[in-house]
């Protein structure tokens, strides 16, 4: 078994390092083809040639493409992302200090939508196009199609403006309390293991907004996900057989949520890295400061550098995601052994 | 046909499906509005009243003025034809690009398909939101651009659910028998396959659209696409949401529910086709 496990991470990693590169690639040809010019922004209206000619080179904008990009793919063989066009810090240290920050809010959202969305799908698929049936799936539908932003800014106006419940949507932590020093780089956990109460406090209430709203855009596709996946489980041949043989309701609940394991969490691997992606919006709505602004800000401004690492992110997150659910899977499923 | 069976068929069809006839009639409704844009709008989608700024829903602006003084009715009402003339344009794209894709890797198979994969690796590792983003930002933001971009980064999708149709047909009878009649491929992918093909793709089709619709208005939002003055739903949420803090609530507000509502409604459309087109439900009566 550990040998079984050990050659397909190993098969896995290995597949995915020409996606990884392809999309690395794919984005640095984009960027660099398009009509931006980051050294004019850099360079300001006022600078001459020979300035402008010095901070392209410096870049190293004007070698071919090729080259540069041969040239960025070594230094990333040497853990080396580079530096930050806009503030000069490296790019590793900007993703070390965002990420947790972006990924503390998805993981909270998608383990609440799963909370939310399997029993609510399961519930439903028990009875297609019964009344219960009909109401999630409308639910789900009007939730999937409220723009995520434009949901951001109602939940502010009624909370923050109207109601006053909510603190102002100004980042993570109010102003007047002093953050705990960063161990993790999870504020929940950095505030819990320095005792710091009135930090704790201030999180819990900046985050209630982001990830109700964030929670709500995920559980909508997890309902739809997880209620075809079980009507699927439950017209199957064997569920079929159990009720034929006369076993309670519950126990054929537990064999149908047993069987629809593998699928829904893969489906919730593929939720947790477009929500990744997703968070940019939520984060610039609530001037949250993590990995989605940080990657939204750097393709507004052509900071090729942190652009570039930003991806490179996603990529490799959606690569660690995949190969832990397929992993979980095949723990699950000793069907699936064979195939691997 | 007779006034009465032209009036049952829709009725046949909102009992069939209550989803379809709810979604068909929003976006029937929204396409209403974006034909008769200059007939029902009370003012000019950029008509300024400057003195008469950020005023609150009223007798003269029924949804409030903007923070140039614009009516936000005229402009919400306007600002659907911004959302067809991306939808049905990029709808286009995607069906013409990605439908003859994938008939053509799923029966030719070899170096196409396997390129054809390839791409969907990427594109299903790469957030469309930020593909979407990155391209606008690099290419201009002109409605032509952002057409482009949506109906190029959405064919993929088309060509996967026909590619997996084309497989399951290749070796049908039918087609066997199109073949051994010494039909050209180019006959029997057109005639043959394609019509068996791409039921499951007519079904997709509105979703995508939502999702174009939703996707133009969100790079408007950040600022890469439509800009203001223009009447674009996501360029007036942008306008507004500066205001949501000081109050005046209806400047994001109702761009926002219109292009939801659209959404929702394209999202239903689908919803209900695939009901219609599933012939497992239909069997089983349910």
């Amino acid at each position: 078994m550990p040998q079984v496990i050990a050659r397909f991470v190993a098969l896995r990693l290995l597949v995915s390092v020409p996606v990884v590169l392809g999309i690395l690639f794919v984005t640095f040809m984009l960027i660099r083809i398009g009509k931006q010019d980051p050294v004019a922004m850099l360079a300001g209206p006022l600078a001459d040639a020979s300035t402008y000619q010095m901070i392209r080179s410096e870049l190293e904008l004007d070698r071919p493409l090729l080259e540069q990009f041969a040239v960025y793919v070594k230094r990333l063989a040497h853990g080396d992302l580079g530096r930050s066009w806009q503030g000069g810090s490296p790019v590793l240290n900007e993703i070390v200090t965002h990420f947790p920050i972006t990924l503390e809010l998805v993981v909270l959202a998608v383990g609440l939508a799963a909370l939310i969305g399997i029993p609510v799908g399961i519930r439903a698929a028990t009875r297609p196009n019964g009344w219960f049936d009909q109401l999630s799936r409308f639910g789900a539908v009007t939730a999937f199609s409220i723009p995520t932003y434009w949901m951001g800014l109602m939940a502010i106006l009624i909370f923050f403006y109207l109601l006053r419940w909510a603190p102002p949507p100004m980042g993570r932590l109010n102003l007047e309390v002093v953050a705990p020093p960063v161990i993790t780089g999870s504020l929940l956990l950095d505030s819990l293991l320095a005792g710091n109460w009135a930090a704790l406090r201030s999180y819990a209430a900046q985050l209630v907004l982001p990830v109700a709203c964030f929670t709500l855009v995920a559980a909508a596709p997890t309902i739809k996900q997880t209620r075809a996946i079980a009507i699927e489980v439950l017209g199957s041949d064997y569920i079929r057989f159990a009720r034929a043989s006369g076993f309670s309701r519950a126990t054929i609940r537990r064999m149908a949520l047993r069987n629809s394991l593998a699928p829904i969490l893969t489906f919730l691997g593929t939720e947790l890295t477009s929500l990744l992606a997703a968070a940019s919006l939520i984060e610039f709505i609530f001037s949250w400061g993590g990995l989605g602004q940080l990657g939204l800000n750097a393709i507004l401004q052509g900071d090729f550098a942190v652009v570039q690492g930003y991806v490179l992110v996603l990529a490799l997150f959606s690569v660690v995601v995949f190969l832990a659910v397929d992993l979980a899977v095949l723990l699950l499923e000793p069907r699936s052994h064979r195939r691997a | 046909m007779s006034a009465v069976t032209a009036l049952a068929w829709p009725v046949g069809v909102a009992r069939r499906s209550p989803t379809f006839a709810v979604g068909a009639a929003l976006v029937g409704f929204f396409l209403m509005l974006a034909v008769l844009a200059d007939l029902i709008a009370p003012y000019g989608p950029t008509q300024a009243f400057p003195y008469e700024v950020l005023k609150a829903p009223g007798a003269k602006f029924l949804l409030g003025s903007d923070g140039n003084g614009m009516d936000i009715l005229s402009r919400v009402i306007h600002g659907t034809r911004y959302a067809f003339g991306i939808a049905v344009p990029a709808g286009a794209i995607m069906v013409l690009l990605g439908v003859p894709l994938g008939v053509l890797a799923g029966y030719k198979g070899g170096v196409l398909d396997e390129v054809l994969l390839r791409i969907l690796d990427v594109l299903r590792a790469f957030p469309s939101i930020i593909l979407a983003l990155a391209v606008v930002a690099a290419t201009g933001a002109s409605l032509v651009n952002v057409v482009l971009v949506i109906g190029f980064l959405d064919s993929p999708i088309f060509a996967r659910i026909v590619r997996a149709e084309v497989l399951a047909l290749r070796h049908a009878t039918f087609v066997r028998a199109a073949v051994a009649a010494g039909n050209p491929p180019w006959r029997v992918m057109a005639v043959h396959i394609l019509p068996n093909a791409i039921l499951g793709a007519t079904a997709q089709l509105p979703m995508r659209m939502a999702w174009a619709v939703r996707i133009s208005a969100t790079l408007a939002f950040i600022g890469v696409g439509i800009q203001a003055p223009a009447p674009e739903w996501g360029a007036m949420i942008r306008q507004g949401a500066e205001f949501v803090i000081s109050g005046e609530w209806w400047v994001a507000t109702f761009p926002g529910l219109a292009l939801m509502a659209l959404v929702l409604g394209f999202n239903l459309l689908g919803d209900g086709l695939t009901d219609i087109l599933d012939p497992r439900r239909k069997a089983t009566g349910k």
